[in-house]
């Protein structure tokens, strides 16, 4: 009976056991050999990624709170795939920056990424909440987990506040929705009489999530926390929480027959022109390549929230691709720079300057993932964007994309001022770059995929237009 | 009725005899201290001598077993619902709520591996 | 009843706001925080009393994630100490740009 309750949670039965089981190792492991913890963790990720192709998830658990349909495997395996990839890159630098303390780094990490697949298949807001906390909680610690470092903690504390109010004033909205409609369903939430309470909750609880997407204007987080932590760790924050911010807002304002959506599209359609404006133009004048790579990855939300706002199936379609090339696309380039920072994390245009004679592979994977970024053809951002427009176009947006396309040409200067820095200026420091395994992997694999889903779209838009079917 | 309220009484009569006969009986054989009245207005702690004044910071060493005291205290919490409505749950509910103290029995149990329990 | 206690709620929630924009004791803001989650409390609860104990039970969930929440902010706050012997938000700003 229990088994049967809890088949479609089957993936995220294999993380937390993974998870309770490596932290019972990590106990009694000797301090000298936790480093086989981070293989672990990528060992259970792995396991429940496949999970999701062999077993069978599909189907209603815990009396309705959580269904397993296609737009849920979906995410959970864009989850899984960004979370290995920012394992991987953590594999070496953990060993070597906080030898003691790898267990714990895995441990959140793995809590973090089991709530965010919680809110790939949600239906209901009790555990819309506490999976939105629960993946929300380990990251605050992770962006500090190099205790010492003053930069770390700063950043992690601006994370911390704003995600703390960010929860709070979800968790307001969250509870005005419950009051407006008596139920924690979110069906039953959407075909709930219209009511100022009602319309109150919706756009308090999306302000909330605004706050975790970095949407514009509350991604004032975004480049400090990026500037700050360990580049490991913001391979992750720079991918999952953010698709498990659209995972959840899609959840949320396409229940039932969408009806929230209606109520909030023109705040959201003004929320993705702001954020547009904002990431694009500053990034202009960033010279940490992070801080750059943060305020463009806000300028990406915008577009995202323009997929989310047209409702329509095409529109999510487009949009769910979209999601697929960015998490490669960032986790790209956020794993190159990982590789090119130096100790203390410095990471200014200087340090990228001939990287092209340093290290030949980090250049070229960082300019394919640069114009993927950009939207240059033969690569997945340029059909990403092209989709994502013609789905909006299609759906009556057609100034709004004339616009965003318009603003997203600025984008183009600043990931060309970073490859003019790669390829046509003489190297500031010398001598080849080592990047670990772990890292390299990661990056092949990025480049692979930014690639291939750039030369042959058709398969992944298929797949992202399956699991839009289920909405609406 | 009646009745009721007699018992109550007697048991209110009671309430107030106990205390009052151990006061009473305390008056009787305590030690009365004429001198030394300093002494008498220190702070009580348990016989011993005070030690510095009350008001100070604590040791941010006890913060780690704040912060733990916390959360379990939280965790606690989900305990009375539970055992309210236990009986109209059934079976699974018991299997669940093991479950749930099995995992915060794994957090303990990681709490006091760390040290994070031992004043040192 | 329901709604002077929605007020009162919604007044908690708005000085909440307003501790966390203008302290700057992380200690005051995470204080702020706090009354913020309370609010949200107060506000579950008087809902129950139209909707039935659903209300109750999810402000038992919010309790608990507030606390999770508050408890790693302030093992932050003790971090941002060791680093800067300060707990001046105002202070923390070495990644301005």
């Amino acid at each position: 009976m229990m088994v049967d309750l809890l088949a479609p949670l089957a993936a995220d039965a294999i993380l937390v056991i993974g998870a309770l089981s490596l932290l019972l190792v990590d106990l009694i492991l000797p301090p000298g050999e936790k480093r086989i913890l981070g293989y672990g963790t990528i060992g259970v990720l792995l396991a429940a990624l496949i999970s999701t192709f062999a077993l069978d998830l599909s189907g209603e658990a815990v009396g309705g709170a959580y269904e397993g349909d296609a737009l849920a495997l979906f995410f959970k395996r864009g989850f899984y795939v960004s979370a290995i990839l920012a394992s991987l890159a953590s594999l070496d630098f953990g060993a070597k920056i906080w030898p003691r303390r790898q267990g714990e780094y895995f441990q959140l990490l793995l809590y973090s990424v089991l709530g965010m697949s919680l809110l790939a298949g949600v239906r209901d807001l009790l555990l819309l909440a506490v999976a939105f906390e629960l993946m929300g909680v380990p990251l605050y610690a992770m962006a500090a987990f190099s205790r010492k470092d003053k930069l770390a903690v700063e950043g992690g504390l601006k994370l911390y506040l704003t995600g703390a109010v960010s929860s709070a004033v979800t968790l307001y909205g969250m509870s005005m929705l419950f009051g407006a409609s008596g139920s924690t369903n979110l069906a039953e939430i959407a075909s709930a009489p219209s009511s100022p309470m009602l319309a109150m909750g919706v756009a308090l609880t999306l302000a909330g999530m605004g706050f975790k997407l970095g949407v514009a204007p509350f991604h004032m987080w975004v480049p400090d926390t990026y500037r700050g932590s360990p580049p490991p760790f913001v391979v992750l924050v720079a991918v999952a929480p953010k698709i498990a911010g659209i995972a959840a807002l899609t959840r949320l304002l396409l229940a039932g027959d969408g009806a929230l959506l209606d109520s909030v599209s023109e705040l959201l359609l003004l929320l993705a022109w702001f954020t547009v404006i904002v990431g694009n133009v500053m990034a202009l004048p960033q010279d940490s390549v992070r801080r750059l790579l943060g305020f463009s990855g806000v300028g990406h939300m915008g577009l995202l929230l323009l997929g989310l706002t047209t409702g329509t199936a095409e529109g999510i379609a487009a949009m769910l691709f979209y999601v697929a090339g960015y998490i490669f696309t960032t986790a790209g380039a956020l794993l190159v720079l990982s590789a090119v920072a130096d100790e203390d994390g410095n990471d200014g245009l200087a340090r990228f300057a001939g990287l092209s004679q340093r290290s030949g592979f980090l250049a070229f994977a960082m300019l394919v993932f640069l114009l993927s970024l950009g939207g240059i053809p033969f690569v997945v951002g340029f059909w990403a964007k092209l989709y994502l427009f013609l789905a909006a176009w299609g759906a009556g947006y057609q100034l709004s994309v004339l616009f965003i396309a318009l603003v997203g040409v600025i984008g183009l200067y600043y990931y060309l001022r970073v490859s003019r820095a790669m390829y046509m200026t003489e190297p500031t420091v010398e001598g080849p770059i080592s990047v670990d395994l772990g890292t390299q992997l990661a990056i092949a694999l990025c480049l692979v995929f930014v690639v291939g889903m750039g030369l042959v779209p058709q398969p992944f838009v298929a797949v992202a237009e399956t699991a839009a079917s289920v909405l609406r | 009725m009646q009745e009721q309220w007699v018992s109550a009484l007697v048991f209110l009569g009671l309430a107030f005899s106990v205390p009052l006969s151990m006061l009473v009986g305390a008056a009787l054989v305590r030690v009365r201290a004429k001198s030394n009245l300093e002494a008498k207005y220190d702070t009580y702690e348990c016989g011993e001598e005070p030690d510095g004044p009350a008001w100070v910071r604590f040791h941010p060493r006890y913060y780690i077993v704040a912060l733990v005291f916390v959360l379990f205290d939280v965790e606690a919490a989900f305990l009375f619902p539970w055992a309210l409505t236990l009986r109209e749950l059934g079976t699974l509910a018991l299997v669940e709520m093991f479950v749930f103290v099995t995992v915060l029995l794994i957090g303990w149990a990681y709490a006091l591996r760390k040290g994070a329990l031992s004043w040192q | 009843m329901t709604h002077m206690v929605l007020t009162v709620a919604a007044i908690l929630f708005a000085l909440g706001i307003y501790g966390v924009t203008t302290r700057k004791n992380a200690i005051g803001i995470l204080v702020s925080v706090e009354l913020m989650a309370n609010a949200v409390n107060l506000n579950l609860v008087a809902f129950s009393q139209h909707w039935g104990a659903t209300g109750q039970s999810f402000a038992l969930f919010a309790i608990a994630l507030t606390v999770a929440e508050v408890v790693v902010g302030l093992a932050l706050v003790v971090l941002l100490y060791r680093t800067r012997k300060n707990v001046n938000i105002d202070l923390a700003s070495d990644l301005r740009s």
